[in-house]
């Protein structure tokens, strides 16, 4: 275009020929060399996506998915109940659903319950599940409609959840916050994650080396009914097909004659196409199955039969081997390729297609694949742990009704007629009580599948706003941690704006663990049918009419659905561009992926759930198809992103077809070949990492770092904070928002519920309490409330009636003139419990708790209540800080106990110790509190709340907290909040600008006077504010010392730990410099003295303990010594003896 | 809720009933032991316990 406009200026051409405009100077206003202008606030379609998807969405997506979807097609699946007793009997199930959560006491007023009184009260947020059925009773049909049959667990925010849909003031009604994000569960009034879980995909070819370093390709088939692994080996250069249910490997050829591919001609062909060097490589295995003898597919399945594990119960005549074979091949090897009728083509050119792969890989074609490539996994989430759990549940209840029908029905003559309905009614809460278990212990355990997960759930952390944010967002990977292989640890590129790249734990869970991308979706299952039915409306031939020749023909591309093969075509180009066009116009769903590989000569399609996939703006003829009139319309709310997608501006693609993609980062570096482009880079970070300023500023492992600490910040919880009774609750008294914020901090509501106030930092050294990254505090400044927290703490307790017919009992405290009573009553009321607002010192008594001494025995007839004796129970508080009782409640629980729940507050100023951080990874310790007076000041009088050592700085490399100083001061001095957001933000040159205008030095330096001399600092001070956060840890709950103490009583050493007041150990490694030193006397007296010194008798004579003075082995006194050792040593001794191993003490004297 | 626990050396003046206040809708309710707790009025099974009616004193620092 450029070109052909300069031609036109240079030529002669006669006036009025249409071109006028071009000869002019300008055009629109615009020159010819003007940038084009580009899209603005392109990010505004981020907030609208997360509105509809991402976070915390996959999670209820999941959920509904289950419920609407899943839940049916597994009650379709075992739709009936039969009896083997009457023929005529059965049961059908016509319908499921699930209702919204009610209480289950029928007795209550208002049936619906809030998440909220779920928590206080311990109770499960769970709704009925109800079946609509259809049963004989006596002669006729009978039909029911919702007919309970459990109580599933509801995921908060999803369908069913009475949450969904309420706006932020009928929300807080429901003491509920409108930040909280949802997807998770509570069982028992824990909150429970269900934990994104990381898998390698199913029914997916994987091409890999195995530990004798021999190709292998190998299929984790899954289906419903079954789930198995098939795998191609190469074994001294033949190859085998190796199955679990077949004892021995089978020759390929042997296996694909049984398949019935018998002519050794059309087995080459299916494998090797007309591949010269492939045939060669196969041809010793063609010689293996005539060495065999092995011809026909009735030998090959007789060969196979003979291998087949019969793992089937003995019933009937033994069947032929070659039908034993016929089964597990058709049913059991390559599950998820269906055999309909025996037709194993399909099947057979599977099995072919691995073979060649791995040929392929022994003759170095192609390379084998990437088990960490992203592409090549898949997320599990709660939904479909859920629907295994359900289906597994639902079997075990039908399996049941059916035992108690039949047991019923064999009775010959009933006093009423029979009715199922009654047996489902009175059949116990076997799903309830299933999903309950399994949610609240993490435990998936179910037999069908050989399946046996722990550790599924976790219990949702609420130390503060992020941290339960960053939960959601969290994916274990189901990788052993001990293995010492740094593949599934490593960054991977193809994670490149699906999973963030900062958050990752340290230590050994790290790269295991990892975090979710901003602008992720991870999606559900999609129908295939009529996926395929399209494919073949597009051209593709089916794969039933094809031989090896024209499969493996150059330009010819095999088209997969779901890793099954549906046929090929020849023009794969015109086919995936086709196909992608249906997609944006909507006639498929918009998470089917589709993507070349040319090194396979593959098409793959995938509609399969648990793919990572992102939304990325189409580019078309190296223009975004999104202008800037669509993002005025979005601004402006009228249109939403689903009208993006609907439009086919915007589309998702999985990980597999980003890497087939072309994308421009920006939109100038779009070029011809650009097929889409980013809508915002800062989306490769997560929610956690999203939070620090510039962080492409810093050192990386430094936005870990932060990764972790933000979630121990102490900030605002949640809006219901107030009304929560947590178990441990940290809540930071005066929260500020970052005076640098990022997008993210803005689409995540941190802005909101901050964790973390601006503090004005000095970067100097002061006072020598500032080495190793320790900060000194201003006092002045924490007398204003910076730093200051509370710690609020649950104790809870039940007041419970036993079997025998005993109860606790609250009892008043004893009359204040009374002998008995002591300071400890001080807070208790008359009914036995401290009221709110009393303070408890250490020791205070706050629920005065007596518990009968006999609980087990049956009360004998006539002895009255009088005759019960209780014994105390009193529950003490024991903090060095006073605390205050915040909130007494008390509730019944769904088994008719009173649960008695107390709050206590303590309210905590920062001090010596206390640890702090800023959003760099840069953490550090209270290391002195320094009275304003002598505090650093400006020429503006300002003193810094922190000052911070400036040797943090040169090793670390954060300049991103540098120029969050930077920014941070500008933004005070313009009255405006600056931003951060990753490759973007604030610029320096901007901030240093608005510094120079309001009299400020542009670098951030200030002129400083001493605090203490008076003097002028001979240097100027970076100075300004920086986002402290205050973490969790803090010296009063970790601060320990002990002189005496308790012991344990099995070796009478002292007890271990500060919670049981435990000593502090002088461990093996300390013994050893110990005794490098020579302090023998020291060591004698850390390890028994001040120990478990304990005085035995020997006897010199036999060298056994004795009684004082008297041996009772040798029955004299003569020779008894007494001697001190360690209680442990004469424990170990008796030990022995118990053994029948006999320990005697050669006396000697000691120097 | 149990007076005389410590052997009742002197006769006591009965214990008053506590006063509750229903989480739901506000109302003072009074808890009898082994009963289950429920407001009178709206039937709400969480109650709070008032605040104490002795002085408290904070030292604010």
């Amino acid at each position: 275009m450029v070109s052909a406009t300069k031609d036109l200026k240079q030529g002669d051409h006669p006036a009025k020929d249409g071109f006028e405009p071009l000869l002019n100077e300008t055009f629109a206003g615009k020159h010819l060399t003007d940038p084009i202008p580009e899209i603005k606030d392109k990010w505004k379609l981020l907030p609208a996506f997360l509105k509809v998807k991402g976070l915390v969405k996959q999670h209820i997506d999941s959920f509904n998915y289950f419920v609407n979807i899943d839940l049916k097609k597994i009650v379709k699946a075992n739709q009936r109940v039969t009896s083997d007793v009457d023929p005529h009997f059965f049961l059908k199930y016509c319908d499921i659903y699930v209702g919204i959560p009610e209480r289950t006491d029928a007795d209550a007023a208002n049936q619906p319950y809030t998440p909220h009184e779920c928590r206080l009260r311990d109770l499960t947020y769970s709704a009925n599940i109800y079946v609509d059925i259809e049963y004989v009773r006596g002669r006729t049909i009978v039909r029911r409609k919702k007919v309970a049959i459990g109580r599933l667990p509801i995921m908060l925010r999803s369908q069913q959840c009475i949450l969904t849909g309420k706006s932020e003031a009928e929300l807080a009604k429901l003491t509920e916050c409108p930040l909280d994000p949802g997807g998770y569960f509570v069982v028992k009034g824990v909150e429970k994650v269900i934990l994104v879980q990381e898998q390698l995909s199913k029914n997916r070819i994987i091409v890999e080396m195995d530990k004798k370093n021999n190709v292998m390709a190998s299929v984790q088939s899954s289906t419903h009914e079954r789930k198995s692994k098939t795998a191609i080996i190469v074994k001294h250069d033949r190859i085998y097909l190796k199955h679990n249910s077949i004892s021995e490997d089978v020759p390929i050829v042997v296996a694909m004659k049984a398949m019935g591919v018998q002519s050794d001609k059309e087995i080459a062909q299916l494998i090797c196409g007309n591949d010269h060097d492939l045939l060669d490589l196969f041809s010793i295995n063609i010689e293996e199955a005539s060495k065999l003898k092995i011809y026909t597919q009735k030998q090959a399945l007789d060969f196979i039969g003979s291998k087949v594990k019969v793992n089937r119960k003995i019933s009937g005549p033994r069947r032929p081997w070659a039908d034993e074979a016929l089964e597990v091949l058709a049913t059991v090897v390559l599950a998820h390729i269906p055999v309909e009728n025996l037709n194993f083509r399909e099947k057979s050119i599977y099995a072919a297609m691995m073979v060649r792969r791995v040929l392929q890989a022994v003759n170095h074609q192609v390379e084998v694949d990437d088990r960490d490539y992203v592409g090549n996994k898949r997320l599990e989430l709660a939904g479909q742990l859920l629907s295994l759990l359900f289906e597994d549940l639902f079997k075990k209840f039908n399996s049941d009704l059916k035992l108690n029908i039949d047991k019923v029905l064999k009775k010959v003559n009933r006093t009423q007629e029979f009715d199922v309905h009654n047996q489902i009614i009175l059949h116990g809460d076997h799903i309830t009580s299933g999903f309950i278990r399994a949610i609240s212990t993490g435990n998936w355990v179910l037999k069908r599948f050989k399946m046996d997960r722990a550790g599924i759930t976790h219990v949702l952390s609420r130390l503060s706003y992020i941290s339960a944010l960053g939960m959601m967002t969290r994916i274990a990977s189901q990788f052993e941690k001990t293995r010492k292989v740094s593949g599934p640890r490593a960054l991977q590129p193809s994670q490149w704006g699906m999973l963030c790249t900062s958050d990752t734990p340290e230590g050994e869970a790290c790269g295991l663990v990892k975090n979710l991308a901003l602008m992720t979706h991870i999606t559900t299952d999609n129908e295939e049918s009529p996926i395929r039915n399209l494919v073949f409306v597009l051209g593709v031939e089916d794969v039933n009419m094809l031989t090896g020749a024209e499969l493996y023909q150059p330009n010819v591309f095999v088209v997969f659905l779901n890793g099954s093969i549906l046929g090929i075509t020849r023009r794969a180009e015109k086919f995936v561009h086709d196909f992608r066009r249906m997609r944006r116009a909507g006639r498929v769903s918009e998470f089917v992926s589709i993507f070349i590989n040319d090194h396979q000569r593959t098409i793959n399609l995938s509609s399969d759930g648990g793919r990572i996939c992102r939304p990325l703006i189409i580019v078309e003829n190296r223009k975004p198809r999104v202008t800037q009139q669509h993002i005025n319309d979005l601004i402006a709310e009228k249109l939403t992103f689903e009208d993006f997608l609907k439009k086919g501006l915007v589309e998702y693609l999985d990980v597999n077809e980003e890497s087939d993609s072309n994308i421009a980062t920006y939109e100038p570096d779009i070029i011809p070949e650009s097929t889409h482009l980013e809508i915002e880079p800062f989306t490769i970070l997560g929610a956690v990492a999203g939070l620090i300023p510039y962080p492409h500023h810093n050192q990386s492992p430094r936005n870990t770092y932060q990764c972790a600490m933000g979630k121990q910040a102490i900030g605002a919880i949640a809006y219901n904070q107030l009304n929560r009774i947590d178990t441990l609750l940290y809540l930071m008294v005066y929260p500020q928002q970052p005076m640098v914020k990022t997008k993210t901090i803005e689409l995540i509501g941190y802005d909101k519920l901050p964790a973390g106030q601006n503090a004005t930092v000095a970067v100097m050294s002061y006072s020598g309490y500032d080495i190793e990254d320790a900060l000194v505090l201003n006092k002045s400044g924490l007398d204003r409330g910076f730093g200051r927290c509370q710690v609020m703490r649950k104790y809870a307790t039940m007041v419970k009636q036993y079997p025998n017919g005993t109860h606790d009992r609250l009892v008043d405290p004893p009359q204040p003139d009374s002998e008995l009573w002591n300071s400890t009553y001080a807070a208790l009321d008359a009914d036995g419990i401290a009221s709110p607002a009393e303070p408890l010192e250490s020791g205070s008594i706050y629920i005065n708790k007596q518990v009968p001494s006999n609980t087990n025995a049956e009360l004998g007839v006539g002895s009255g209540v009088q005759n019960i004796t209780y014994k105390g129970a009193p529950m003490r508080y024991k903090s060095p800080q006073t605390g205050y009782v915040d909130k007494v409640l008390l509730t019944t629980t769904e088994s008719d106990q009173t649960l008695i729940k107390v709050l206590v507050r303590q309210t905590r100023r920062p001090e010596l110790g206390d640890k702090f951080s800023s959003r760099h990874g840069q953490k550090g310790v209270c290391g002195i509190i320094v009275q304003q007076e002598d505090m650093p000041f400006t020429d503006l009088g300002v003193t810094p709340d922190i000052i911070m050592n400036p040797h943090g700085f040169p090793s670390r490399m954060t300049v991103g907290k540098m120029i969050e100083l930077l920014a941070g001061k500008a933004g005070v001095l313009a009255g405006k909040l600056q931003y951060g957001t990753a490759f973007g933000g604030s610029k320096v040159a901007d901030m240093s600008q608005i510094l120079i205008e309001n009299g400020f030095s542009y670098s951030g330096k200030d002129y400083v006077t001493s605090g203490i001399t008076g003097e002028p600092l001979s240097a100027y001070i970076f100075f300004g504010p920086i986002y402290y956060q205050k973490l969790k840890h803090m010296v009063m709950d970790k601060m320990h010392a002990r002189a005496r103490g308790p012991r344990a009583t099995l070796t009478r050493q002292p007890t271990e730990g500060r919670s049981r007041d435990g000593g502090l150990r002088l461990g093996e490694m300390e013994r050893d410099c110990l005794i490098g030193y020579g302090a023998s006397m020291l060591l004698l007296e850390r390890l028994m003295i001040s120990s478990d010194a304990f005085e035995i008798h020997v006897c010199e004579e036999c060298g056994l303990i004795g009684y004082a003075g008297w041996c009772q082995f040798c029955k004299s006194s003569k020779k008894m010594k007494s001697m001190q050792i360690p209680y442990a040593a004469k424990l170990l001794f008796q030990e022995l003896m118990s053994m029948n191993i006999c320990t005697r003490l050669m006396l000697d004297d000691a120097l | 809720m149990n007076a005389g626990a410590y052997g009742t050396p002197q006769p006591r003046q009965p214990v008053q009933q506590m006063a509750y206040i229903c989480a739901a809708c506000g109302s003072e309710n009074t808890i009898k032991p082994r009963e289950p707790i429920r407001c009178q009025d709206c039937g709400h099974r969480i109650m709070y316990k008032k605040r104490t009616r002795r002085m408290v004193q904070f030292e604010a620092r």
